[in-house]
């Protein structure tokens, strides 16, 4: 089995302990670029989430990646979680 | 209670169980199965709980279809492990998952080693994931064995307590110390044990904070549920 890279679930209060760690959680997609989504974290917070995101993206989305600061991750997996989470 | 959640629908992603007999279900994270790999027992357990079918709940990173079966790897952000899939529809299922193990693991790591043995007369709270039985009570995170061997490897006043507590309760459990109106010493109960009478009373001591004994006369104790 490989755990060799957990990754764990944060908020966006949490985001700032886990800066520079694998971290996961998700978000509510308020707008969608190119290379970045921004979205509501279930706290509350706005999070920005650098990637490409899945096309088409629902509203809520589940990101696994690296956080690089209190307010972004960047992101490494996205699944879709639908419109109704 | 986590056992009520557990009927197993279809749509829920479950590893292959072993060939048992348990009525339980218990949702696991892939660490928590890793660990288990590791200390290698033959009789499956988590947290000191019998553990047989499970819940696991991730992503599908890998499809081997065969004619008979149908091989998948699961990925829970914690590990992975083979086995069998069926699709989720509703991703609250994921965090509700996550959840469960959560609760389920304080669950029987704190909660139930407060418990006493389930007899006539007292409230039992219902089992998490268990099958349980015997008098020995089960769940303790110091797995103290039922003989009288006192193993040197406990270092500290607490883990020395705690490792007596249970030698203590066995014994107060006795038939003949429970029809005792009087209840036991603890000149008696360090006697017969073979341990320091300083070691049995604060043992003691610590059983009654907990509810476990109560003290009858002077240095006298009895098992609560009596």
């Amino acid at each position: 089995m490989d755990t060799s890279s957990p990754a764990a679930f944060v908020n966006g209060g949490l985001l700032r302990m886990h800066v520079g760690r694998k971290v996961r959680t998700v978000i509510q997609v308020t707008r969608s670029d190119a290379g970045s989504v921004m979205g509501k974290s279930t706290d509350g917070c706005q999070l920005v989430v650098r990637g490409s995101p899945p096309a088409p993206l629902t509203s809520y989305v589940e990101v696994i990646g690296v956080a690089e600061n209190e307010s972004s991750i960047r992101a490494e997996l996205w699944t879709n979680f639908g419109d109704s989470f | 209670m986590p056992s009520q959640a557990t009927q197993t629908a279809p749509d829920r992603p479950s590893s292959s169980s072993k060939n048992s007999d348990a009525r339980c279900l218990t949702p696991v994270t892939v660490k928590q199965l890793k660990d288990l790999s590791k200390v290698g027992e033959s009789g499956i357990s988590i947290d000191g709980v019998d553990v047989n079918n499970i819940v696991l709940v991730g992503i599908i990173s890998k499809i081997d279809n065969a004619v008979s079966d149908c091989t998948f790897r699961v990925d829970d952000g914690t590990g992975w492990v083979e086995c069998t899939k069926w699709p989720i529809t509703d991703f609250n299922e994921i965090a509700h998952h996550f959840l469960e193990c959560i609760y389920v693991h304080l669950y029987n790591t704190k909660l139930r080693p407060r418990m006493t043995n389930a007899t006539d007369g007292m409230t039992a709270q219902p089992q998490v994931a268990n099958s349980y039985s015997g008098n020995h009570i089960m769940g303790y995170s110091y797995q103290t064995n039922s003989t009288n061997q006192f193993s040197n490897q406990y270092n500290t006043d607490e883990e020395q307590i705690r490792g007596i507590s249970s030698m203590v309760l066995q014994y107060l459990r006795r038939p003949a110390c429970l029809a005792s109106e009087m209840g036991v010493s603890s000149d008696i109960v360090a006697r017969e044990l073979n341990v320091s009478v300083d070691k049995v009373r604060k043992t003691l001591d610590f059983l009654a904070s907990e509810g476990l004994v109560y003290t009858t006369t002077d240095d006298h104790y009895k098992f609560t549920d009596a």
